[in-house]
C-alpha cells in the first residue's frame, strides 16, 4: 500500500544548544532539525504532543507535509528519532526533505503474520533477528510495513531477506541470505546445558597470560 | 551463575556510577523486557537469583536474555581487620547498572505470564524496575 500523506506544523528556531533545547521541551515542544536537498540544514522546533500522536498512527515511515511557519510547505520523512531511554519521550527529530517520486532509502519494520508450525506443534519459540528492513525505492511507494506470513515454518525453520515479498519498484537494502526470522527450539532443552557449568569463586579466576592447565 | 572466565587484573577501581545507561537501554532481542531505574552493583548472586524466578515462573517455552555481565570484580576486607595493608581480597563479581539499563528481555510468552514473570524477577533485585514492552519503546504507556 503506498503511503498517505500526514500534516505537521514546524516552526523555526533562532537558538540552539542544550539549555534552549530543554527550556523548548519544558514548553511541550520537541527541538528537531530539517535538512535534505542540497539546503542548508534548518533548526526546527515541533509541537509534542501532535508529533507523538503522528508517531503513534504510523508516521515514522510515511512522507510528511511539513507547514514551515505556518507559511511555506515543503514534504519530508522522520529520519530519527531520539527518545528519553526511561520517559521514552521524544527528546530530538530527524526530518529530511524528501520529493515524493525521489528515490530513498528506508528502514521498514517487519510484521508477522499467522503462528509458525514450530511454535504451534512443537513448542518451539519465534526469533525474530531483524525487525526493520532496509529498502530503497520511490518515496511515496515505499509501504508502511513489511509483512511475512509465518505459519508454514517448522522447528529450525527460518526466513531469509531474499525470500520476503516487496512491492514492485522496492529493492532490498541488506544481504538477501540474512535470517530474519527463524524458529528455535524451546528454552528448556537449553537450560540442561547451562546447569552443567561449573561455579568458579573470583580468586580462582585465571588472568591473562596465567596457565589454566595443572603444572606437572 | 555468571562469572568472567579469565581477567587481566583480578581487582579493579570502584569507578562511579553517574548518569544514565548510554548502552543497552532498548529492547534489542526480546517483547519485553525489565528496565533499572537507578544506579547499582548488581551481583552475579542477584542476576542468577532474577533468572530463576523468571524460568521458573514461565516453566517451559519462551525464551530469556540476560542483558547484563558481572565482569567487574569487588574485593572485601576479612572481619575486625584494621585499615590499611592494601586493598582486599576479590569477593564477587557485579555488573555496573545505570538507570535505563534493560537488564532481562524475554519472548515467545504471553504478555500476561511475561509481566508477573518480570515481576518475580525485580523482586529478587535491589533496585526499583520498570517493565518495558515494544509498544511502550515507541512511546505508548503501557
Amino acid at each position: 500500500m503506498p503511503k498517505s500523506t500526514d500534516t505537521l506544523s514546524v516552526a523555526t528556531r533562532s537558538r540552539t544548544g542544550t539549555p534552549a533545547s530543554n527550556a523548548l521541551r519544558r514548553e511541550g515542544k520537541i527541538p528537531g532539525i530539517l535538512y535534505g536537498h542540497g539546503a542548508e540544514a534548518k533548526a526546527v522546533a515541533l509541537e509534542a504532543k501532535a508529533f507523538e500522536e503522528l508517531l503513534h498512527a504510523g508516521g515514522r515511515n510515511r512522507l510528511l507535509t511539513l507547514t514551515i511557519d505556518g507559511t511555506t510547505q515543503d514534504t519530508a520523512l522522520v529520519r530519527d528519532v531520539q527518545r528519553d531511554p526511561i520517559s521514552r519521550r521524544v527528546v530530538h527529530a530527524d526530518l529530511q526533505r524528501v520529493g515524493a517520486t525521489e528515490e530513498i532509502s528506508a528502514s521498514l519494520p517487519l510484521v508477522t503474520t499467522g503462528v509458525a508450525e514450530g511454535v504451534r506443534s512443537f513448542g518451539g519459540v519465534m526469533d525474530v533477528i531483524v525487525r526493520s528492513i532496509e529498502v530503497t525505492g520511490p518515496a511515496n511507494a515505499l509501504p508502511e510495513q513489511i509483512e511475512v506470513d509465518v505459519s508454514a515454518l517448522g522447528l529450525y525453520g527460518h526466513v531469509t531477506a531474499g525470500e520476503l515479498k516487496l512491492p514492485s519498484g522496492i529493492t532490498l537494502g541488506i544481504d538477501p541470505a540474512t535470517v530474519v526470522i527463524s524458529i528455535e527450539p524451546s528454552r528448556v532443552e537449553q537450560e540442561a546445558v547451562e546447569a552443567a557449568e561449573p561455579a568458579v569463586s573470583p580468586a580462582e579466576t585465571p588472568t591473562v597470560g596465567e596457565s589454566t592447565e595443572p603444572q606437572a | 551463575m555468571l562469572t568472567p572466565k579469565r581477567v587481566k587484573w583480578r581487582k579493579q577501581h570502584r569507578g562511579r556510577m553517574r548518569g544514565r545507561a548510554l548502552v543497552g537501554n532498548t529492547l534489542t532481542f526480546g517483547e519485553y523486557g525489565l528496565q533499572a531505574l537507578e544506579p547499582v552493583w548488581m551481583s552475579n548472586r542477584q542476576i542468577e537469583a532474577a533468572r530463576i524466578a523468571m524460568t521458573r515462573h514461565i516453566k517451559r517455552g519462551g525464551k530469556v536474555w540476560i542483558k547484563v555481565f558481572p565482569d567487574k570484580s569487588v574485593t572485601k576486607k576479612p572481619a575486625e581487620v584494621r585499615m590499611g595493608s592494601g586493598k582486599g581480597n576479590p569477593e564477587g563479581w557485579v555488573a555496573v547498572v545505570r538507570p535505563g539499563r534493560i537488564l532481562f528481555e524475554l519472548a515467545g510468552i504471553p504478555e500476561s505470564v511475561a509481566r508477573e514473570a518480570l515481576t518475580l524477577a525485580a523482586s529478587k533485585l535491589p533496585i526499583s524496575t520498570k517493565i518495558v514492552t515494544r509498544s511502550s519503546e515507541m512511546g505508548a504507556v503501557s
